[in-house]
C-alpha cells in the first residue's frame, strides 16, 4: 500500500514539476540594457538554439520597418549575448528586439522606475516649480514667514496635488479625449482642484477637527494656486500615462514643500536684517526668492542617462 | 479676498437647495454651451492656420516657388498585418485620388493601389510619420521629412530639408513639449543652422562635442540665420573647414543637443531607406 | 486715494481706472497674481500678450458677473465665479491658439492658468457682484491696465537688459546683463521694480502721513 502511495506521489510530483521543468529550457528574454555607444546587452534564461547575428532584429520602436545592422555578436556565459551594432544607440530611446528563433519580441526601454524617478527628480529640482517655473509665487511668498506654516502648507499641497493630478488625468484619459472636448480641460480641472479641496475640507472637519483648525486655512489657499492646475495641464499635453502624472505630482509637490521650507528658514532670519524701507516685505522676500532661483540652476545638468 | 465673518450659517430648506442646484446648473449648462460654440469657431481657423504654416515652413525650407507641386506622403504602421502603408496625395488635398502603397516590414511589395483621399484609415492604423515631396517636372526637387526623438523629457518634433541628393538644406524644430528655457534653446537659429550643407553620410556618423564653438563659426552661423546679405557667403567659406567636426552643443542643453542630433540623423537615415523602396511607386504622382 | 471697494456711491470712471493702475496695481502693490509677471516677461511681447489676456478676462468676467447678479445663489457664488472664469479663459485661449499661434505657442501654459489668478476672484467678490455695470466695466478695465502696464514694465526692463532688445527690435548690441532673462533675474527685476513702486507712492502720499502700506501684506 506505501508503495502504491509513493508511486502516486511521485506521479503528482512529476506532474505539478514538469511545467516548470519544461518553462525553465523554455528561453526567455531576462533582460536587454542599451550600453552607449552602440552596445546591446541580453540575458536569457537558457541557452540559444541559434546564437548568429541573422537571428536578432533591432529598431527603434517608431520605425519598425528599419532595421539597424549588427555588426558584431559576441556569445558570454551565463547564457548573455552582446551586440554591436554600426549605429549608435542612445539609451534614453525605445527600441524593439525581436529573435527570429525562438520566436521572441521585447521592447527595449530605460527602465520605468528609473524614467519615473528621472521625473519625479527633474519636477523637484531641476525644474522646481517655484524657482524655475515661477508657478505657485502668490501662495509661496504669504505662506514662507514661518518654518511651522511653510512645512504645512508644504505637506497638505503635496497630498492634494497627488489627489487633484490622479484625478483630473482620469478624467481627462477616460472622458475628455475620448469624446474629444480638450477644450474643457481648464473647466473640469479647475473644478476637480474645488471639489478635491472642498472634500479634503469637509472629511478633515469631520473627521479631525484640532487637525481642520489647524491645517484648513491652507487647503483654502491651495484653490488660487497655479501649481495644482498647471501639473494636470502639463500631464496633459504631454499625454502622460498614469505613472508618469503621479511620478510629476510627488515631484511638484515635493519640490513646492523644499522651496517653502528653504525660504522660510531664511525669511526667518531676515527679521533680524536692516531692511531699506522700500524694500520691506514682497520685495526683499523676491530678491531671496532670486537668489535661491540662482542656487538652484546649478541642478540644471543633472541627468540619470548619461 | 475678503474672508467672512464666520456666522452660523442657516439650515437649508428644500426650496432653498432646489435654488441653488438651479443656479449651478444654469451656469454649468451655459458655460458649456458657450465654450462649445467658441470651440467650432476657432477650431477651423486653427487647422486652417496650421496647415497655411506648414506649407509656408516647407516652401520657406526649400527655397521654392509658388508653382512647385508638393506632394504629401503619410506613412502608417499596421502592427497586426506587420506592413506599412504609405499613402501620397498633393498636399492639402480634400478631393481626388491618393496612391497607396503597401509594403512587409522586410520590404517587399505587398500591394499599391489608388484610393479616394476621403477614405477613411484603418482601424490600428497608426501613423508613422510625413514626407513632403516638392516635385518640378516630374522629378523631385527637395524633401522635407518630419521626424520625432525624445529630448530632455519629452517630444521634440523637427523637419528636415534636402535636396534631391539628400544633402541637408534646413532644419526646424517645429514642436517641443519640453520647457522653455532648458530643452528649448536647441531652438535657436545659429545651433539648427549647423546643420545645413552637411551630406548624409557626415549625418550618419555626426557627434555631438561640449567644446566651445569657435567664434567666427558662431558669427557666420548668426550672419546666416538671420538672413543677412554675407551670410550664406560665411557660411561657405566656414562650412568646408567645420562640415567634418561635430555639433557644437548649446551651454547647458547637451542632452538635448545630442537629442535633436540623433532625430536629425535618424529622420535622414530612415527616409533615405523608405525613399529607395518607395521612389520608383510615385513616379506618376509627381 | 485707495478707493474703498463696497457697497456705496461708485467712484468715477477715471478714478477706477487710475486706482487700477497705481494704489491697487495688483501686482506691485496688491502682490496678487503673480506667477505670470515673472515667468511670461522676458520680452516685451510675450507680456504684452498675456497681459491683454488678462485684460480681456478680467473685464469680461466682471461684466458677466454684474449682469447675472440676480441669477447666482449667494451661497454658491464662489463656485460659479470660478465657472464664469474658466468659460472666459478657455474660450480667450482658444481664440489665441487659433488666430496668434506663434506667441501663444511661448505664453500658453500661463493663458490657461489665469483661472487660477486670485485678482480676479477678488475682483469679482468684492467689487463686481455688488455694483452696477458701468462702474463694474471700467472697474475691471483699471485693474487689468494696472496689469497689463506692470507687466510690460517688467517685461521692457528684462528684455533691454536681458536681450538688449525691445519687443524684439535690437536696440544694444550684445545682450548686457544675460543674467535678467534667466528665471532668477525676474525675481530680481520685480524686487527692484516693486521696491520702486512702493518708493514713489510713498512720496506721493508724502511720507510724514499714515505710513505707505508696502506691498506684500497678504499672507498667513
Amino acid at each position: 500500500m506505501s508503495r502504491a502511495r509513493a508511486l502516486l506521489a511521485a506521479v503528482l510530483a512529476a506532474l505539478l514539476l514538469a511545467p516548470g521543468l519544461a518553462r525553465a529550457t523554455e528561453v526567455r528574454v531576462l533582460s536587454a540594457r542599451v550600453v552607449a555607444p552602440n552596445e546591446l546587452r541580453l540575458r536569457f534564461s537558457a541557452p540559444l538554439p541559434r546564437a548568429d547575428a541573422e537571428n536578432f532584429r533591432l529598431t527603434h520602436a517608431q520605425a519598425p520597418d528599419i532595421p539597424i545592422p549588427v555588426s558584431r555578436l559576441k556569445l558570454l556565459g551565463g547564457n548573455r549575448v552582446v551586440l554591436t551594432f554600426e549605429q549608435r544607440l542612445m539609451p534614453a530611446e525605445h527600441y524593439r528586439l525581436e529573435l527570429a528563433d525562438p520566436p521572441l519580441a521585447r521592447d527595449v526601454r530605460p527602465a520605468a522606475w528609473a524614467l519615473l524617478l528621472a521625473v519625479m527628480l527633474a519636477a523637484a529640482l531641476i525644474n522646481n516649480f517655484v524657482f524655475t517655473r515661477y508657478l505657485g509665487l502668490c501662495i509661496f511668498f504669504g505662506v514662507s514667514k514661518k518654518r511651522d506654516t511653510a512645512i504645512g502648507m508644504g505637506i497638505t499641497f503635496t497630498l492634494v496635488m497627488i489627489f487633484t493630478a490622479m484625478a483630473s488625468w482620469a478624467l481627462d484619459t477616460f472622458v475628455l479625449r475620448p469624446l474629444q472636448l480638450g477644450f474643457f480641460q481648464i473647466l473640469v480641472f479647475i473644478g476637480v482642484v474645488a471639489f478635491v479641496v472642498q472634500f479634503l475640507d469637509t472629511m478633515l472637519r469631520k473627521t479631525h477637527p484640532v487637525l481642520h483648525r489647524k491645517w484648513g486655512i491652507y487647503l483654502m489657499l491651495i484653490t488660487t494656486n497655479c501649481i495644482i492646475l498647471a501639473v494636470p495641464l502639463l500631464n496633459a499635453q504631454a499625454s502622460a500615462g498614469p505613472l508618469d502624472a503621479l511620478a510629476l505630482a510627488i515631484g511638484s509637490g515635493a519640490g513646492f514643500a523644499l522651496a517653502l521650507f528653504l525660504m522660510s528658514c531664511a525669511r526667518e532670519r531676515l527679521e533680524y536684517a536692516r531692511v531699506p524701507q522700500p524694500f520691506q516685505g514682497l520685495p526683499i522676500a523676491f530678491a531671496l526668492a532670486g537668489l535661491f532661483a540662482l542656487a538652484f540652476m546649478g541642478f540644471s545638468g543633472l541627468d540619470f542617462f548619461r | 479676498m475678503s474672508l467672512n465673518v464666520i456666522q452660523p450659517k442657516p439650515r437649508l430648506t428644500g426650496r432653498e437647495i432646489a435654488r441653488i442646484v438651479l443656479s449651478m446648473s444654469l451656469a454649468c449648462l451655459a458655460g458649456a454651451a458657450m465654450l462649445g460654440l467658441v470651440y467650432l469657431g476657432t477650431d477651423r481657423y486653427r487647422r486652417a492656420s496650421a496647415e497655411a504654416g506648414e506649407r509656408k515652413d516647407i516652401r520657406e525650407m526649400l527655397g521654392l516657388d509658388a508653382d512647385a507641386r508638393l506632394l504629401e506622403v503619410r506613412q502608417y504602421l499596421v502592427p497586426g498585418a506587420r506592413q506599412v502603408v504609405y499613402r501620397a496625395a498633393p498636399l492639402g488635398a480634400t478631393a481626388g485620388t491618393a496612391h497607396e502603397v503597401t509594403f512587409t516590414l522586410d520590404g517587399a511589395l505587398a500591394g499599391e493601389r489608388d484610393v479616394p483621399v476621403t477614405v477613411p484609415l484603418g482601424k490600428e492604423w497608426t501613423p508613422l510619420g510625413r514626407i513632403f515631396v516638392a516635385a518640378r517636372a516630374g522629378q523631385p526637387a527637395g524633401f522635407v521629412v518630419q521626424g520625432e526623438t525624445r529630448g530632455y523629457k519629452a517630444t521634440i518634433r523637427l523637419f528636415v530639408a534636402m535636396e534631391p541628393d539628400f544633402e541637408i538644406v534646413d532644419m526646424r524644430i517645429i514642436e517641443t513639449t519640453d520647457d522653455p528655457g532648458l530643452g528649448a534653446e536647441v531652438a535657436q537659429p545659429w545651433f539648427r543652422e549647423q546643420y545645413v550643407g552637411r551630406t548624409a553620410e557626415e549625418i550618419a556618423k555626426l557627434d555631438v562635442t561640449r567644446d566651445p564653438m569657435p567664434e567666427d563659426w558662431k558669427a557666420a552661423l548668426v550672419a546666416f540665420a538671420r538672413r543677412a546679405p554675407d551670410g550664406p557667403a560665411r557660411h561657405r567659406a566656414l562650412l568646408e573647414r567645420e562640415r567634418r567636426k561635430p555639433i557644437y552643443a548649446v551651454t547647458g542643453a547637451t542632452i538635448s543637443s545630442r537629442a535633436v542630433t540623433e532625430g536629425v540623423r535618424k529622420t535622414v537615415d530612415h527616409f533615405r531607406r523608405r525613399w529607395w523602396l518607395l521612389a520608383p511607386h510615385l513616379e506618376g504622382a509627381l | 486715494m485707495s478707493t474703498v471697494l463696497h457697497p456705496g456711491p461708485a467712484p468715477s470712471a477715471r478714478q477706477l481706472i487710475l486706482n487700477g493702475i497705481f494704489a491697487e496695481n495688483p501686482v506691485f502693490r496688491l502682490a496678487l497674481s503673480l506667477c505670470p509677471a515673472v515667468a511670461v516677461t522676458t520680452t516685451v511681447l510675450n507680456g504684452l500678450l498675456l497681459g491683454v489676456a488678462v485684460l480681456c478676462v478680467q473685464v469680461l468676467s466682471s461684466v458677466t458677473v454684474t449682469l447675472a447678479k440676480r441669477l447666482i445663489h449667494p451661497r454658491v457664488r464662489i463656485p460659479v465665479y470660478t465657472i464664469i472664469i474658466a468659460v472666459w479663459v478657455s474660450a480667450i485661449d482658444m481664440t489665441l491658439a487659433a488666430f496668434a499661434p506663434e506667441i501663444y505657442a511661448q505664453v500658453g501654459l500661463y493663458v490657461k492658468l489665469i483661472v487660477a489668478f486670485a485678482i480676479i476672484i477678488s475682483r469679482l467678490e468684492v467689487f463686481a457682484s455688488r455694483q452696477p455695470l458701468v462702474p463694474t466695466f471700467f472697474d475691471g478695465l483699471g485693474m487689468g491696465l494696472g496689469f497689463l502696464l506692470a507687466l510690460l514694465m517688467i517685461g521692457a526692463f528684462r528684455e533691454l537688459l536681458g536681450s538688449g532688445s525691445f519687443a524684439g527690435i535690437p536696440l544694444v548690441p550684445g545682450k548686457p546683463l544675460l543674467f535678467f532673462a534667466l528665471p532668477a533675474g525676474g525675481f530680481f527685476s520685480i524686487a527692484v521694480l516693486m521696491a520702486l513702486f512702493n518708493w514713489v507712492e510713498r512720496r506721493r502720499q508724502g511720507g510724514a502721513s499714515a505710513p505707505a502700506k508696502s506691498a506684500g501684506g497678504h499672507g498667513v
